[in-house]
């Protein structure tokens, strides 16, 4: 079975983290950042040209990654392949042994290097996880041809509960699940009363029987870095109070501050019914996450049951 | 209506450099509209180009005229007394206006002086915005009038995609979340159980096809 | 210096003092053809292609006289007048002519002025400027610099 299912599955709290391909060819960045997190997660998303920056194939990554014995997540953005395209990697991703896709919408190609390329947005993300739960489940692509060999990836969505309007971020997350999604990790949380009530929601909806729900979290290196995000990165909720205790400290405690910030919320998630995991974002700060697993009481992680 | 703006005079200049005789071929009806190719400008652009030539000391003959529309043949053969007097024809018409002149006067070049943008709406004086791409199968009702392919960045037809905020989009905070837009409308119609059940992936074959697209319509033929 | 020197179309508001027909006709005689007048019922009414006509045609430099800022009888027609006048700066620097010869200039609410002195101080702005490159070619109007002793 499916490592992050099986964990899942086993009613654990489950440990995610993530780790961006290098903008070059080189196997051994990938492989070195995901060394840091080693028995420390059970698996590695990588990111798809996150910020629409290119980088090395997310596909490619995973490859080399599950080659060293590790449990990567592909994720897979819409911005830049068109259906055909899109099916036909999750059949390649499926052969060279992935066994977990994230399905997304993907950052907006103005945001990155390439500012001129066309967006394809041929499928949306619900539509995606649809597409694959169809590949996996009924062994078919769109249109209805048959596969030789079905795919049988475990199937992730995002979902950002601090998005507008929070009334139909809940109705988006109910879509999610019903197009396929068996997990789903969270947008960074930093305002927990706001992800509390859209837990509620989803709880009123019985949503959290039907999917495992991840919460993403992101260690803040500074005071500079929060003031970043709270302003300029998209879909991003930062209270003022985060800011304000971070600045509350000198600046060359403000990364320490930040890790006990991301331990206390991560030790909240865990009370929150519903919540069966975390994903641990920490952006070129891969080193810090075994450290912010220990401190949360999350290691050591469950060994491999196979 | 088909919105447009004019070239840079540089680009239409250089564009225009090998011919001696130019009718600059304005066009009363979508770029009149948006003040891009109606009398007004095409007359502004003839003027400037004539300045621009004297100033260079090149003997050229540059005039005017706009026709009522471009893309409609009946309008086009207007021409068929005057074309000979020049050698090239500089359009302010929209990309259908410029290619419906090329195929009626076969023998002579047909340069844009517009790029084409968007079908679009007048908004207000002076302002324009894109609201509909042509995708040969509306989809308005279900999204209360406002939509998704036109105006959400991402194209999401079940959207709104994790960037907007406070009702605007992650590309651009001027732009408003058309989602965000499209939930205030359905839900002022008491419609939001529209947008409960997953639309699927988009027919695209309604707007790519094989080829240009066509619509025939015998009863309308002579 | 003779103000005389280069050739102006004044474009104006008819509600710029002084500006009926026998004021028009006196300026005409004292600035002999450097100078075409061009009523207007009101400065909104002027369109960028009139003032790029005027430079394509016979004059030097091309400017309009409003009404001051707040009192046009139309509302906003200087504020439109003012917005044309910047596109077509616009276009002429596009075609390397200098922005200076079209303008606008509107009147002060305090202090008025009459048709008589905007002409003249427009007649002199203008003076300063070289003979424009569009009208060299045809000769339209003589620059008396170029041609010593001959005064228009």
């Amino acid at each position: 079975m499916r490592r992050l299912e099986e964990v899942l599955k086993s009613g654990k709290f489950a440990v995610t983290a993530e780790c961006g391909p290098p903008k070059g060819a080189d196997p051994e960045a990938i492989l070195k950042k995901a060394e840091l997190l080693k028995d420390k997660v059970d698996a590695i998303n990588v990111t798809d040209n996150q910020t629409a920056i290119v980088r090395m194939s997310s596909m490619a990554a995973c490859a080399l990654l599950k080659q060293n014995g590790f449990d990567p997540v592909l994720q897979m953005v819409v911005r830049d392949r068109n259906r055909i395209a899109l099916q036909s990697d999750v059949l390649g991703a499926a052969a060279l042994g992935i066994e977990n896709i994230l399905c997304l919408s993907g950052d907006h190609q103005s945001f990155g290097n390439q500012p001129q390329a066309v967006g394809v947005f041929d499928l949306d993300s619900i539509q995606f996880v649809q597409v694959v739960r169809e590949m996996r489940d009924n062994e078919v692509i769109l249109g209805g041809d048959a596969l030789s060999k079905p795919p049988k990836v475990f199937i992730g969505a995002a979902a950002n509960p601090f998005g507008d309007p929070l009334g139909f971020r809940v109705v988006r997350l109910a879509k999610k699940v019903a197009a396929g999604a068996d997990f789903i990790q969270t947008q960074c949380i930093y305002n927990l009363e706001r992800f509390k009530k859209w837990m509620e929601m989803a709880r009123e909806r019985n949503l959290t029987e039907k999917v495992y729900i991840l919460g993403g979290v992101t260690p803040l290196k500074s005071a500079k870095m929060a003031k970043y995000m709270k302003y300029k990165v998209a879909g991003m909720d930062i209270p003022d109070a985060v800011l304000a205790r971070l600045e509350g400290v000198p600046s060359k405690k403000q990364a320490e501050e930040g890790i006990k910030m991301c331990v206390e919320t991560i030790q909240g998630l865990k009370e929150i019914p519903g919540v069966s995991g975390v994903h641990i974002m920490a952006i070129e700060w891969e080193a810090k996450v075994a450290e912010i697993v220990e401190r949360a009481g999350l290691g050591p992680r469950p060994t491999k049951g196979k | 209506m088909i919105t447009a703006t004019q070239k840079p005079i540089d680009e239409i200049k250089e564009t225009i450099s090998p011919y001696k005789r130019v009718l600059v071929l304005g066009c009363a009806s979508c770029v009149a509209e948006c003040a891009a190719g109606g009398e007004k400008e095409t007359g502004i652009l003839a003027s400037t180009l004539r300045m621009a030539a004297k100033m260079e000391g090149k003997e050229v003959t540059i005039r005017e005229k706009t026709l009522d529309r471009q893309c409609v043949k009946d309008f086009v053969v207007q021409m068929d007394d005057i074309i000979d007097e020049y050698d090239a024809v500089l359009s302010l018409g929209c990309g259908a206006g410029v290619q419906a002149v090329a195929e009626i006067f076969p023998e002579l070049p047909i340069i844009p002086a517009l790029n084409t943008e968007f079908l679009g709406e007048t908004r207000d004086q002076g302002f324009w915005v894109e609201s509909c791409v042509g995708c040969g199968d509306c989809m308005l009702y279900y999204f209360g009038g406002i939509c998704p392919l036109a105006r959400c960045s991402k194209q999401l037809l079940n959207g709104p995609c994790g960037g907007s905020k406070d009702g605007r989009c992650e590309v651009d905070p001027e732009v408003p979340c058309a989602w965000q837009l499209i939930i205030e409308r359905l839900e002022r119609f008491n419609a939001m159980d529209r947008l409960e059940k997953i639309f699927p992936p988009k027919d695209w074959s309604k707007k790519q096809g094989q080829g240009p697209r066509k619509i025939i319509r015998e009863d309308q033929q002579r | 210096m003779d103000i005389r020197k280069r050739s102006l179309a004044l474009f104006y508001c008819q509600n710029v003092p002084q500006s009926g027909i026998k004021q028009r006709q006196a300026l005409e005689k004292l600035y002999g053809p450097s100078i075409k007048l061009f009523p207007l019922p009101c400065s909104g009414r002027l369109e960028p292609l009139h003032l790029l006509r005027a430079l394509e045609e016979f004059a030097d430099a091309a400017y309009v006289v409003t009404c001051p800022e707040g009192a046009c009888r139309y509302f906003e027609g200087n504020l439109r007048a003012r917005k044309r006048v910047e596109l077509a700066r616009k276009i002429i620097a596009s075609i390397g002519l200098e922005e200076d010869r079209v303008g606008i200039v509107m009147n002060e609410k305090e202090r008025q002025k009459s048709l008589a002195d905007f002409a003249k101080e427009l007649m002199s702005r203008v003076s300063g400027l070289r003979p424009s490159p569009v009208l060299r070619p045809r000769t339209g109007f003589e620059d008396p610099e170029r041609k010593q002793g001959d005064k228009l």
